[in-house]
């Protein structure tokens, strides 16, 4: 500790030292920030605007289909044919359809997987391994992806 | 000391910090004239005039312009100044240090971290040449003015960071004001420098580690409405890197 | 009591809490919020299990239709329903706040982008309800 140059220091240099060093302590608890990209060409910006993309869906269409599929279904307001095997056969076999579900499944897992990942570094309070939590939660929502492609394609 | 016939009186609970006596921050509880118009500047005031002298705090206009009174009071961000005991009174008002700095005495706390941030951020007109004196001033119309003013109001009064839960989590987060001065300057016709302003904002503990939360722009006394700055920087930033990708020349947003 | 010339005070710096989020009605609210993210992907998986047994044939099929008339199943998308209906809600509320509308020089209140983007939404929603159940 410098306690000799404490005598020439003044107040003010004296609290900005002790502070700076409390600030400097929380940032290096946090993770080490040279590691940080500090690139301009950061994957940040696709990443945000797929959770964008993935909220706009997720408020626009998923509601619809969520009372249509889990609710309406089951409670008999449909008339019969409207979830008939031949009937959603032929309507997934449209191509324009196999997109819009790829959209309808796909979108809202950027969604999720954006605001989980800020989650568990807000909430959950987990700074330490950023990297690693950002390639799970976007990995997990490029593995739907690719299995939703799959499961369309092979309908 | 002046004293009314049947004066009012309100009770106030006021954070204290004395590390030459203790290590840890404890309550005094004092007892304080009330009249309608009073602040709870005003009550501060006076205990420092009348009851204790020992009590640590800042201020200066005492009108909401220089953003040098922000405590919590009740567990919220507020300018001292500019929050009437009538709206508490005759219930017990606590006062206590701007949330998530760190406090050096009483209600005052360190704001370097935050001024630090704000150098970061270059908050001042760049130009890639500066026009000579004699070519006169730079000329702006009203639409180029408006479309910055709301985020020049910000009187760096910092109770957008003592409600911001991620600055409080987080301390390397640019923060509210920083973002949102730094975007006022972004907006500026006169301003050259949005790309090294870009690259201040767009890093891991800029702009993309604000999740929206709001509570910024709830507590603001000057309606900066810092949390839509943000998001609208993300927009712009995240529109930018697009058109860049796919025109090979810089594309501006 | 002075501890003499260049004393040090050091400042007083707490712990942020770990459950910060649960401790003020704004923190609440924006925590469920940041949650119906979850209800929402939890629907594309069900869609995806959807489509899985549609892939498979009449039988998985079928048997995925009965699997959906099961009160525990009506319960779970009966609480993924309100979660997603509070995400459009709240996104919503964001997109007005963050997008400025303009009319011919005047800036559209809040309140009336909300109803512009919810009366989109019903449309929108009748418009899919169509095609999915008549179509």
């Amino acid at each position: 500790m410098e306690e000799q140059r404490l005598d020439e220091m003044s107040l003010g240099d004296i609290l900005d030292e002790s502070d700076a060093r409390e600030v400097k302590r929380r940032a290096r608890a946090a993770g080490p920030r040279q590691h940080r990209l500090r690139r301009l060409l950061r994957p940040e910006p696709l990443f945000w605007g797929l959770f964008s993309a993935g909220g706009f869906v997720a408020a626009f269409l998923v509601p619809i289909h969520v009372a249509i599929l889990g609710i309406a279904f089951a409670a008999g307001w449909l008339p019969s044919r409207a979830f008939s095997y031949e009937r959603v056969q032929h309507l997934a076999h449209l191509p324009l359809v196999k997109l819009y579900l790829w959209g309808l499944i796909a979108l809202p897992l950027y969604h999720w997987a954006h605001r989980f990942r800020f989650a568990i570094y807000h909430q959950f309070g987990i700074q330490r391994w950023r990297r690693f939590i950002a390639v799970a939660c976007y990995g997990t929502a490029i593995a739907g992806t690719a299995i939703a492609a799959w499961v369309l394609l092979s309908i | 000391m002046r004293t009314d016939m049947a004066e009012e009186t309100i009770p106030l609970k006021v954070a204290r910090y004395r590390p030459e006596h203790a290590n840890e921050p404890y309550f005094d509880e004092y007892r304080v004239p009330y009249r309608e118009d009073m602040v709870v500047l005003d009550a501060l005031n006076h205990i420092k005039d009348e009851i204790d002298g020992s009590l640590a705090y800042r201020w200066s206009c005492r009108m909401g312009v220089c953003g040098s009174c922000g405590m919590m009071v009740n567990g919220k961000p507020r300018l001292t100044c500019s929050t009437f005991l009538r709206e508490f009174y005759p219930k017990r008002v606590v006062v206590g240090p701007l949330r998530h700095f760190p406090v050096v005495r009483d209600l005052v706390v360190d704001m370097t971290d935050f001024m630090e941030k704000l150098k970061e951020v270059k908050p001042w007109i760049i130009r890639k040449e500066e026009k000579p004196v004699e070519e006169g001033e730079y000329l702006q119309t009203a639409e180029e003015v408006d479309a910055y003013k709301q985020f020049s109001m910000c009187i760096n009064c910092m109770l957008c960071y003592a409600a911001c839960p991620v600055y409080g989590r987080d301390h390397e987060f640019l923060g509210p004001a920083v973002i949102a001065l730094g975007r006022r300057y972004n907006l500026d016709s006169r301003d050259q420098g949005q790309t090294e302003r870009r690259e201040v904002l767009g890093v891991d503990w800029g702009i993309w580690d604000c999740t929206f939360v709001g509570e910024c722009t709830v507590v603001c006394p000057k309606d900066v409405d810092p949390s839509a700055a943000i998001q609208r920087e993300k927009v712009a930033t995240t529109t930018d890197a697009m058109l860049s990708m796919m025109l090979p020349f810089k594309g501006r947003a | 009591m002075s501890k003499g010339e260049g004393a040090r005070y050091p400042a007083y710096v707490p712990e942020y809490p770990r459950s910060w989020w649960l401790h003020t009605g704004p923190y609440r609210r924006f925590a469920a919020r940041e949650i119906t993210s979850m209800f929402a992907a939890a629907f594309s998986g069900l869609l995806l299990l959807f489509l899985l047994a549609l892939s498979r044939g009449r039988e998985a099929y079928e048997g995925f239709l009965r699997w959906l008339k099961l009160p525990a199943v009506v319960a779970v998308f009966a609480v993924i329903l309100v979660a997603v209906l509070y995400h459009t809600l709240t996104w919503f509320r964001l997109t007005a706040h963050i997008q400025v509308v303009r009319l011919r020089r005047r800036v559209v209140p809040t309140s009336v982008v909300i109803t512009g983007l919810l009366g989109t939404w019903v449309l929108a929603s009748v418009i899919v309800a169509y095609i999915h159940i008549w179509f």
